[in-house]
């Protein structure tokens, strides 16, 4: 199949395991309550070949404080980087070979951590541990095989909860949780084939019945490229129906870029602009413009940059709403302040008047095709503000970008990271992966998605086999059914019983996959009819115990002389018997009761 | 190491670490840069850097093939003769992971102690004031003992030679307490501040508790201040150092950035790098440039540090004779089994200790506890212990303080007469007369 626009794509899947902490015992779920928070600072260092990272260094720029919020139930001295690594979790590395085996992946013999520099603050230690664990195979899909590149198992990176001007907060319950990473190579046809492949892969994953579910535990990341564009990395794609037009969009603007850049071309604007700044705080002493105002009262300063021949180019729009000025303030937002404002907006929109712009341009030495933009905020950060907007103009390319996801939009986060960021992860021995171990996963592994999709129609029909395809219920079902349990029963009784419960209001989250087996153990037993389990579920949120709700709420089944003396006073009219019952008795049984009269007669 | 097969494998190809191989292990294919093998795992694994920067290990077993990619070029190094400018601060190096860089090729540590790495490393260091740097000797500081004592004090001499505001000491941070009490007794009355320092995350680590440390550390080393200190985190977050007393402090902790603590007594500074303030928390000796410092190196070398415990074997406290002196670390208020009330069960250990000591061995009390002051007349054993003979009666210093002291006292002394009285006498902050509730 011919791609679009020779367009270069692939996923990046972040899941998080259904196991303890990677490299400690603290389990792998969300804390409760913040006992301590801990200020720290991170140093740039170099890497294993001696080149400091680029992002490490941008990140420093900004000299930021980093507060971590302890959660001590699931937190120990590792999260907040007080002690060296335990020892690695076996149970999340035995999940990551599965899947890897479910991906025709090919197994490195020994499993080496690495420490990824991560200057951010999400990582304590200024490092995320992660392995390859394997490299290659490959997905099938409607167009075509699309290959694995590497799988990794890593740690999550803990929560960023607030980021101010020099201090970000992270909450630190998250760090270490056991991550698989599945990288794909850059076959992805169309935006729409994104969407499948993500959905693909999370189906793979959630097939195994081992990792977690529910909001948050599943990230996709996108890479993206066109030709003469740039390779972007789009992080944190939330809903996969979003994707295809995440990633037109991405395809769209760096289209407009490259058009910007002919532009520029043409008009001769190819050599570098200097940093031509002005304090301007003066001019506003007057001014009407409220937050212009709010800002000079907090002691804030308004600094200018001139932008030469720039008049007209900060307007134009890349993306509906979205103009070049758009893309200079993100840049402008990684030194701390909250955006910018340019000449080529509306500024009667923020009350800044003529005679002001009058006086910036004079004071900036401006001509007619120049252009300026302006910052509020503390001296030093507006001039660094004004410096990365200075660095973004003085780029005659599309940059390499980490943009994150907001919906089906992007915003730059930083220059794209390089394979510096790798130095051995010296507390951790390396992991000799044998046979052995290999083939007992082989034994032990689920069915993986094709063959479980393949059993499930076997059971089902296609709707409901779909269903329970997606369900969080998977697991459960593929359980109950290996015990004999009747799949239709069991999976109306998952997917739809439990849903109308949930829409009637039932915390149907507090029903545990033990108390549905018991459910239905007991149905097993002719405790109670088909009917009546949805109400037992009902009343389960209330009480465990099966004999009380049986008892409380009038749920026995009705069988033997209590039934043959029901259809005798109902002269055998099963509608009518069903109408006063139909939560005790099964209509079979009333059936089969009749035919053996009727025989014996 | 690699194994021997996997050796001979790499000579017949000629690859050697760091050349840029491509493998071949059944139907997979694998290309990256040739790493040296790690100490762990299995050394008939390959390990490759792939391109992506991640290192993974490959078996080489059946099918298994071999070729040179591309030769590692060397890196042009070129050694400038660095000028060095005279500081107010010598920084002097001795190893441990503050002052060290890990060469990630081969894997091995090595000092990076030169004036111009360090600046580069820590620009911030010209803010607070100018230095010189030195290394003695680059080790883990577990590997430290006296003869590495008193190279450090030789140096530390030189230096005090020399028109400087204070001497920092980077150092291991495992033994940095035992190292601070011996320089104590080593070198008294100091002109100038004599500090020491270390790190509990590497250098490497983006989260290193290096930097604050060392910029703490030339900040004390400017101050008034004048014995010789250890200048560390005081807490868990990247803001505050304590300076301790160096016959006061010890490791507290296998692995926390706040694990040095002052026992006994509180810290003598508190230093806040970022705003560039240093506090006095406890008293100290105030600076004094013309001051002459009182120096005497020797120390006994051959000296013993016990741990008593439940069940101590008394034939192996007869064997501690090889000692030239003893430091036991007792249980509560400085006691060892004496078998006081005559238990069948009990075995007393008091005839071998008593047995030490006619033969001219010293025996020195210190608390397990490691809090609190040792009192020989409370308890029967104690008292037993007292009047044998054995040394520390009323001192509440910590068992490592009380073994560098010996190693001191016997260095210069060898009447047990005049060895007790000097163990008993306060010299630096190691003994106090006041029991603070703190």
């Amino acid at each position: 199949m011919k791609k679009e626009s020779n367009l270069k794509c692939g996923l990046e899947i972040h899941q998080r395991l259904d196991t303890h902490k990677l490299f400690c015992n603290c389990p792998s779920i969300e804390g409760n309550e913040v006992n301590k928070k801990y200020k720290r600072k991170l140093n740039v260092v170099k890497s294993e070949i001696s080149e400091v990272d680029k992002t490490a260094q941008f990140e420093k720029q900004k000299n930021t404080d980093y507060i971590y919020e302890f959660y001590p139930e699931v937190c120990c001295e590792l999260e907040i980087d007080e002690c060296p690594p335990l020892k690695l979790n076996q149970e999340a590395l035995d999940i990551v070979l599965e899947i890897a085996l479910n991906l025709n992946s090919n197994i490195v013999d020994e499993v080496h951590f690495m420490r990824k520099q991560v200057i951010d603050g999400s990582n304590t230690s200024g490092f995320q541990r992660t392995a390859i664990i394997a490299t290659g195979g490959y997905i099938e899909s409607s167009k075509g095989k699309v290959s694995i590149e590497t799988i990794c198992l890593e740690e999550e990176s803990s929560g960023i909860i607030k980021k101010e001007i020099g201090q970000s907060t992270f909450r630190l319950d998250r760090l270490g949780i056991p991550l698989i990473e599945i990288s794909t190579g850059p076959d992805i046809i169309d935006p729409e084939h994104a969407q499948e492949i993500a959905k693909k892969i999370g189906m793979i994953l959630r097939v195994t019945g081992k990792v977690q579910r529910g909001l948050g535990t599943i990230r996709q990341d996108v890479n993206v490229s066109i030709p003469e564009g740039a390779r972007v990395e789009i992080k944190g794609a939330q809903e996969l129906d979003l994707i295809p037009k995440l990633i037109e969009n991405e395809i769209k603007r760096q289209e407009n870029l490259k058009k910007l850049l002919d532009k520029l071309k043409n008009i001769q604007l190819n050599e570098q602009l200097g940093f031509c700044t002005a304090d301007v705080t003066e001019i506003f002493e007057e001014t009407e413009s409220k937050f212009i105002k709010t800002a000079i009262n907090n002691g804030e300063k308004i600094f200018a940059l001139k932008l030469e021949k720039h008049n007209g180019i900060l307007g134009i729009e890349l993306l509906p709403n979205i103009r070049y000025g758009t893309e200079l303030s993100q840049y402008a937002k990684t030194a701390g302040v909250k955006g910018i404002i340019h000449s080529d907006e509306n500024l009667e929109k923020y009350k800044i008047n003529d005679e002001e712009i009058f006086q910036i341009k004079l004071s900036l030495d401006s001509k007619k095709e120049d252009a300026f933009v302006l910052v509020a905020a503390p001296e030093q950060i507006a001039i660094n503000a004004l410096y990365k907007v200075l660095e973004r103009v003085n780029m005659h390319f599309i940059p390499l970008e980490t943009r994150r996801a907001d919906k089906d939009l992007s915003y730059f986060m930083r220059p794209i990271a390089g394979k510096a960021r790798m130095y051995p992860e010296t507390d951790i021995p390396p992991q000799i992966i044998d046979t052995d171990r290999l083939n007992k996963i082989k034994n032990k592994k689920g069915k993986g998605l094709e063959d479980t999709q393949a059993s499930l129609e076997k059971m089902l029909n296609m709707d409901l086999a779909k269903k329970m395809l997606k369900s969080k219920y998977l697991q459960l079902f593929i359980k109950l059914t290996e015990e004999g349990y009747d799949p239709l029963l069991v999976a109306n009784t998952l997917e739809q019983t439990l849903t109308e419960l949930r829409r009637e209001g039932v915390n149907i989250e507090k029903i545990t996959d033990n108390q549905i087996i018991k459910i239905f153990t007991e149905y097993k037993k002719g405790r109670f009819t088909k009917k009546a389990i949805g109400e037992i579920l009902r009343y389960t949120t209330e009480t465990e115990d099966i004999d009380t709700i049986l008892k409380t709420y009038e749920l026995n089944k009705i069988t033997g002389k209590n039934l043959e003396k029901i259809i005798e006073n109902n002269h055998g009219n099963i509608g009518e018997i069903m109408k006063k019952y139909r939560l005790n008795i099964e209509p079979e049984e009333i059936q089969s009761i009749l035919k053996n009269k009727n025989k014996k007669l | 190491m690699y194994s021997k097969e996997i050796q001979k494998m790499l000579i017949k190809e000629k690859i050697e670490i760091g050349d840029k191989i491509l493998l071949k292990q059944n139907n997979k294919e694998y290309s990256g840069v040739l790493m040296p093998r790690p100490e762990l795992g299995d050394e008939n694994c390959l390990v490759i850097k792939l391109d992506n920067g991640y290192n993974i290990g490959i078996k080489t077993t059946d099918n298994f093939k071999i070729k040179i990619l591309e030769k590692l070029k060397p890196i042009k190094k070129t050694v400038e003769k660095e000028k060095l400018e005279k500081g107010d601060i010598t920084i002097l190096g001795c190893g441990g992971t503050i002052s060290s860089k890990v060469e990630y090729k081969t894997g091995a540590v090595y000092p990076a102690i030169s004036q111009k790495e360090l600046l580069s490393n820590f620009p911030e260091i010209k803010d607070i004031t100018t230095i010189n740097t030195r290394s003695i000797f680059s080790l883990l500081s577990g590997d430290l003992n006296q003869k590495h004592w008193k190279i450090i004090g030789e140096e530390i001499e030189k230096e005090l030679k020399k028109d400087i505001e204070g001497i920092v000491i980077s150092h291991g941070t495992d033994t940095m307490h035992y190292t601070s009490a011996a320089l104590s007794f080593m070198i008294q009355e100091s002109p100038v501040p004599i500090i020491l320092t270390g790190a509990q995350r590497s250098s490497d680590r983006g989260s290193s508790d290096s930097k604050l440390n060392l910029l703490s550390s030339l900040m004390a080393a400017k101050s008034d201040f004048s014995e010789i200190g250890v200048c560390m985190h005081s807490n868990l977050n990247d803001n505050l150092c304590y300076v301790h007393k160096g016959t006061r402090v010890r490791k507290m902790h296998t692995s926390r950035r706040d694990a040095f603590k002052s026992i006994n007594q509180l810290p003598i500074l508190r230093i806040d790098y970022y705003n560039k303030t240093v506090d006095s928390v406890n008293k100290y000796i105030k600076k004094d440039k013309n001051r002459k410092p009182k120096i005497n190196l020797k120390l006994n070398e051959n000296i013993g540090l016990i741990y008593i415990h439940p069940g101590i074997n008394p034939k192996f406290i007869e064997k501690l004779s090889d000692y030239d002196g003893i430091v036991l670390a007792g249980t509560g208020l400085g006691h060892v089994p004496t078998n006081a009330f005559n238990d069948k069960n009990s075995k007393s250990i008091l005839k071998e200790i008593q047995g030490l000591i006619k033969s001219n061995i010293p025996v020195v009390m210190s608390p397990q506890t490691l809090y609190g002051r040792l009192n020989l007349n409370t308890y029967t054993y104690g008292r037993q212990l007292k009047q044998i003979g054995v040394i520390g009666h009323l001192c509440d210093w910590t068992p490592e303080t009380a073994f560098t002291k010996l190693c001191w006292v016997l260095g210069h002394e060898k009447k047990m007469e005049k060895i007790k009285q000097e163990m008993e006498t306060n010299f630096v902050g190691e003994i106090t007369d006041r029991s603070v509730v703190l």
